[in-house]
């Protein structure tokens, strides 16, 4: 059973994946098809979207949930920093597919909020994974000031 | 060298933690072997033929003889009595149990070390000059900004899961010692018109399968923009950079798909809209960081000239050894010495963990406390004043770290190969055994002149075949395993990828087939002309025939 993981809590999942239209509130749905019924419905990028060329229209849609096809491919990782940093999106940012624990924490890093789960275990895990460090080098989503920036060490 | 902070420590404490949890997870089934294997390359931790191989992180080839005499401990605690120098300037260790590898992390942790990038598809460890801060012939000291790339490269949220590991290497003097035109980023730094640093971007090198010559995406970039110019490539490599065929990932595969005309625009088009971002680098941080490297208090003294001519006409030993192993350094009265780790018979870039604690003595009676790892697997001492160097050469030589073969034809590169690593298709070590020992006479040797003979078991290359003046290449044929020549090599500025001689030999004709390509070199050279010069004056067919003559 998939397990929502939202803002580090375990959740209801109330939004449901659909691999082909018609769009509706409450269905996340690929791109194509949510371009014709966008309302209140969720959006699916594929790992190989072009962000910054639909980052205008999806920027709307209550849900941006970005497929990780496999297991350490961090394409998504790019696509959500931008979707975040450079267009300011506010929605819930979700990650599915391949995701695994610890990678959860790189995700989050880069403005993720929502991460599908394979299991409770694996729920736990993710959400144990994100702030075991206490800080990081560069700049992120979460933190937009790398330390080398901040007044005080 | 660069010191921890309060924040550097606590990073890397915490990184430990991390790790061990990851291991218990593991252990206790919570994590597939998949799963894990992605966290445990990501930190230099490989499940190899024989026993777990860790690859500890040397930043940039520099090691304090603190972090030195740990290591030895390493060598001795938790592996069989010694390490491996590699080609990336690290310390791999092979035999550790994989229970123990979170401890030995934190003993790592004690003396400001980690294995953090050293393995996975992530920007590993940033590579420079083993003479940096001291060569006489540098113009700009690369070691800030290696710094500045570690720190920025380690974790980063969003380029640590590339299509491919990623190497960068730096160079900041007139002799390339880096290797930059075969890394994926290589970083030439060089004096603008009032001193500044300006920094020249090559993109897309690389050996392996598909070897490349870097092309030329960027001139006189200005330092503050350094990590926002890194991430504007990393970020095109990240989206873009294939993903379906392990060996088609490398960004040389895509800039040369998008043509390095095509990569720059993109890259540039990138950089416009992260250029200025809060990652520029602000000069108080540049500042803290260089201030690490900052010169150490030489004492003024004369160049010792006479002293060591005379040293040399009473010792031709000691006399080889400078002329080969000994190079100048930036101050008068000093020098920097290269102990070879190459005698005949001993696996190239091994080291016992009596030798690493010997080297770290010297490095405290001889210098600075200063070790550093060169990417031909030797030790470097960086500040020996002159008068010292014939006593260290005595010590050197009953450690057995004195042979004096650096840039010669034994002074082999060579990867661990079949004899340790899953990936090789042949074994490597004993190669550059058998031809250390066929060409064991020094005077030969020297009369050969600057040779480079690189050996790699498989085409990952990880012993850079294709920059060696000889390369050699382990192959299998119809499972023997076969060696592949390749001639012409050069890794230096004007660096150039060998050319294949032929159908490739048994492990038993490999001495033979370097003695004949040596035979023509030394018939067709002209006076005081090296073994390159000489090979890309006449070409490859006089080799070719020489070697293939009794063929038929």
């Amino acid at each position: 059973m998939p397990t929502l993981v939202r803002d580090l809590r375990i959740a209801e999942d109330d939004w449901r994946l659909v691999d082909e239209g018609p769009a509706a509130p409450g269905l996340i749905a690929p791109l194509d098809a949510w371009r014709e019924n966008p309302d209140g419905a969720g959006v699916w990028l594929r790992s190989d979207t072009e962000v910054d060329a639909v980052a205008e229209e999806v920027l709307a849609a209550p849900v941006i949930a970005i497929e990780f096809p496999a297991f350490a491919d961090g394409r998504g990782l790019s696509m959500g920093a931008l979707l975040r940093s450079r267009h300011g999106y506010q929605g819930e940012l979700r990650a599915f597919g391949e995701v695994v624990p610890d990678l959860t924490e790189y995700m989050h890093r880069c403005g993720f909020n929502a991460f599908v789960m394979a299991s409770d275990r694996d729920a736990e895990a993710a959400i144990a994974s994100i702030g075991r460090m206490s800080d990081h080098y560069q700049a992120s989503v979460r933190e937009p000031v790398p330390p080398f920036r901040r007044s005080t060490a | 060298m660069y010191q921890y902070s309060n924040f550097d420590q606590r990073f890397i404490d915490e990184r430990v933690e991390q790790f061990r949890s990851q291991t218990e997870r593991y252990l206790a089934g919570e994590l597939t072997d998949d799963q894990f294997q992605q966290l445990r390359l990501r930190n230099g931790l490989y499940i190899q033929r024989l026993a777990p191989m860790l690859r500890i992180a040397v930043p940039y080839g520099i090691l304090s003889a603190t972090q030195l005499r740990a290591l030895a401990r390493i060598c001795r605690d938790y592996d069989k009595g010694y390490g491996h120098l590699s080609t990336r300037q690290n310390v791999q260790i092979n035999w550790p149990e994989l229970i123990d590898v979170p401890d030995i992390l934190a003993d790592l942790a004690k003396v400001q070390m980690h294995a953090i990038q050293t393995s996975g598809s992530c920007i590993r460890n940033i590579t420079t000059d083993q003479f940096a801060g001291v060569a006489d012939d540098e113009l700009i000291d690369p070691r800030p900004w290696c710094e500045v790339m570690r720190q920025w490269s380690t974790f980063h949220p969003e380029f640590d899961w590339l299509p491919r590991k990623f190497k960068i290497a730096v160079n900041g003097a007139e002799s390339d010692r880096a290797a930059t035109h075969v890394h994926d980023i290589g970083i030439h730094i060089r004096p603008g018109p009032s001193g500044e640093p300006l920094f020249d971007f090559l993109v897309g090198g690389g050996l392996g399968r598909t070897p490349a010559i870097g092309a030329r995406i960027r001139d006189g970039l200005p330092e503050h923009h350094l990590l926002t110019y890194l991430e504007a490539i990393l970020r095109v490599y990240n989206r873009y950079g294939r993903r379906d065929n392990k060996y088609k990932a490398r960004i040389k595969i895509l800039v040369r798909a998008m043509t390095p005309e095509g990569f720059r625009e993109k890259v540039d088009a990138e950089w416009e809209r992260v250029k200025d971002s809060p990652s520029t680098l602000p000069q108080a941080e540049l500042d803290r960081i260089k201030a690490c490297f900052e010169p150490h208090p030489y004492a003024s003294l004369e160049d010792e000239t006479d002293l060591l001519a005379a040293a040399r006409l009473a010792n031709p030993a000691f006399n080889n050894w400078l002329s080969n192993n000994v190079a100048p350094h930036k101050r008068p009265g000093y020098a920097i010495v290269t102990l070879s780790t190459k005698p005949t018979g001993v696996p190239p870039g091994d080291v016992t963990d009596i030798q690493m604690e010997a080297v770290a003595d010297w490095s405290e009676r001889f210098g600075f406390g200063e070790v550093r790892i060169s990417h031909e697997q030797n030790f470097i001492l960086p500040d020996v004043r002159q008068r010292d160097l014939e006593t260290l050469f005595r010590l050197a030589d009953e450690q057995g770290l004195a042979q004096a073969n650096v840039g010669l034809l034994t002074n082999v590169i060579c990867c661990p190969g079949g004899d340790y690593c899953s990936l090789a298709n042949a074994k490597s070590i004993p190669v550059a055994e058998a031809i250390q020992s066929r060409f064991d006479d020094y005077d030969y040797l020297h009369d050969l002149g600057p040779l480079d003979l690189n050996i790699s078991g498989c085409m990952n290359a990880c012993g850079h075949h294709h920059v060696g003046h000889i390369g050699i290449l382990g192959v299998d044929k119809r499972g023997a395993e076969f060696y592949q020549v390749s001639l012409g090599g050069n890794q230096a500025l004007d660096a150039s990828l060998g050319k294949i001689v032929g159908p490739s030999f048994s492990r038993a004709e490999v001495p033979d087939v370097i003695e004949k390509i040596l035979d023509v070199y030394l018939k067709s050279r002209f006076e005081g002309e090296e073994f390159l010069h000489c090979y890309r004056r006449i070409g490859i067919e006089p080799f070719r025939e020489q070697v293939y003559a009794d063929a038929g």
